[in-house]
């Protein structure tokens, strides 16, 4: 439903037409009058566009020189939302970001503490050195000479199972 | 709508213009620019009335339209959405240098009677005396009538007497419905008519 300025403005720009004219005319007061006041306003119309269209711009040259630098310093600057429409940081790229930066957190440290325990682990590593067993005396035993790897001053005698030490044990 | 082209401009399509341009390429858009800068200046300083100011203001909508031009689909005419820019910018401009000039609302409203068209609201004005009105007073005279018009009935009546805009296309340009766009024509239509009636009647 139009308002009655829609109307009138449709009426004064020759938009109504059928019965909707027929049925705007007929509900003005003073059809004259109406038709005086549309006249009017279609001088004012031709009226402005004489006056105000002459208007130009001076030095056109100028003005596109000044776009083409702003421009220029923009694009420097940052790169414009070109077709796609979109910035470089978006929040899927931002997500992917965080995931990456995560799972590297997590491969580093499970390295890190994977060095760490082979590490303390290589301090108590030892070597077998020599074993010697006499399968008479002591079917169940077993001696070994263990020196740390990384100290070679230590040297540790294990012996296991053995009813006593041979006397002619001599560890090397 | 008329743009300044050369007949070499004219043989490239606009569309192809704005898909470069969405490419990056500057040339074509400085080619947007020459079509579209008489025009677009000449509506922003008819609704400011400052060389400077319209100017300045038509820079900042080129550039603008440059940054988003990567958002243009093409749905409504290049010419229909750079107005759009061209027009929130102004509007913008005219309702902050109002507010930092503490002035009051601009008065959209008219008395009932001017609007009731049995009132008679065409009174014949008073004839001038027997000389032509020089062109700088005219000029003067229709920027103070403009300048009583709040930006919105101002881009209205300049798109549609100026321009020769459709409607759709001024409702298109400020988001606004049709209904809103012929309304607010009546209303300036009113106003300018009562401010310039004694100027177009002795021209």
């Amino acid at each position: 439903m139009k308002t009655f300025e829609e109307k009138w403005t449709a009426w004064l720009d020759e938009k109504l037409s059928g019965k909707e004219l027929e049925e705007f005319e007929a509900a003005l007061p003073d059809l004259q009058v109406a038709l005086a006041e549309k006249r009017d306003a279609r001088r004012l119309g031709v009226f402005l566009k004489e006056q105000l269209a002459a208007q130009r711009l001076t030095n056109e040259e100028f003005f596109s020189h000044q776009i083409r630098e702003r421009i220029a310093r923009e694009t420097e600057n940052d790169s414009p939302e070109r077709a796609t429409g979109t910035t470089w940081w978006t929040i899927p790229r931002l997500v992917w970001c965080g995931a990456t930066a995560l799972a590297l957190f997590l491969i580093t440290t499970f390295m890190f503490l994977g060095q760490q325990e082979s590490s303390e682990q290589s301090d108590y590593l030892t070597q077998i050195l020599k074993s010697q067993v006499n399968p008479v005396d002591s079917p169940n035993a077993t001696v070994s000479i263990f020196e740390s790897k990384t100290d070679n001053k230590v040297t540790v005698l294990w012996t296991e199972g053995l009813q006593s030490l041979p006397a002619d044990y001599a560890a090397k | 709508m008329h743009t300044e082209t050369t007949p070499a401009q004219a043989d490239v399509s606009e569309l192809d213009l704005v898909k470069r341009s969405q490419a990056g390429d500057t040339d074509a858009f400085d080619q947007l620019v020459t079509r579209y800068r008489t025009r677009v200046f000449a509506m922003i300083y008819n609704m400011v009335h400052n060389e400077q100011d319209a100017w300045d203001l038509a820079q900042e909508a080129f550039v603008k339209a440059w940054k988003s031009i990567g958002r243009f689909k093409g749905k409504s005419s290049f010419y229909t959405w750079i107005y759009r820019i061209v027009m929130n910018v102004t509007i913008d401009w005219l309702r902050k240098r109002q507010v930092k000039a503490g002035g009051a609302e601009f008065d959209d409203a008219i008395e009932l009677k001017q609007i009731d068209p049995a009132s008679k609201t065409v009174p014949k004005a008073d004839p001038l005396p027997h000389k032509r009105m020089e062109h700088k007073e005219i000029r003067d005279r229709i920027d103070k009538a403009i300048e009583q018009l709040s930006p919105e009935h101002r881009a209205v009546i300049l798109m549609k007497e100026i321009e020769e805009m459709q409607y759709h296309e001024i409702a298109e340009t400020l988001g606004c419905s049709i209904g809103t766009v012929m309304s607010r024509l009546f209303y300036a239509r009113k106003k300018l008519q009562n401010a310039l009636r004694d100027v177009y009647e002795n021209v």
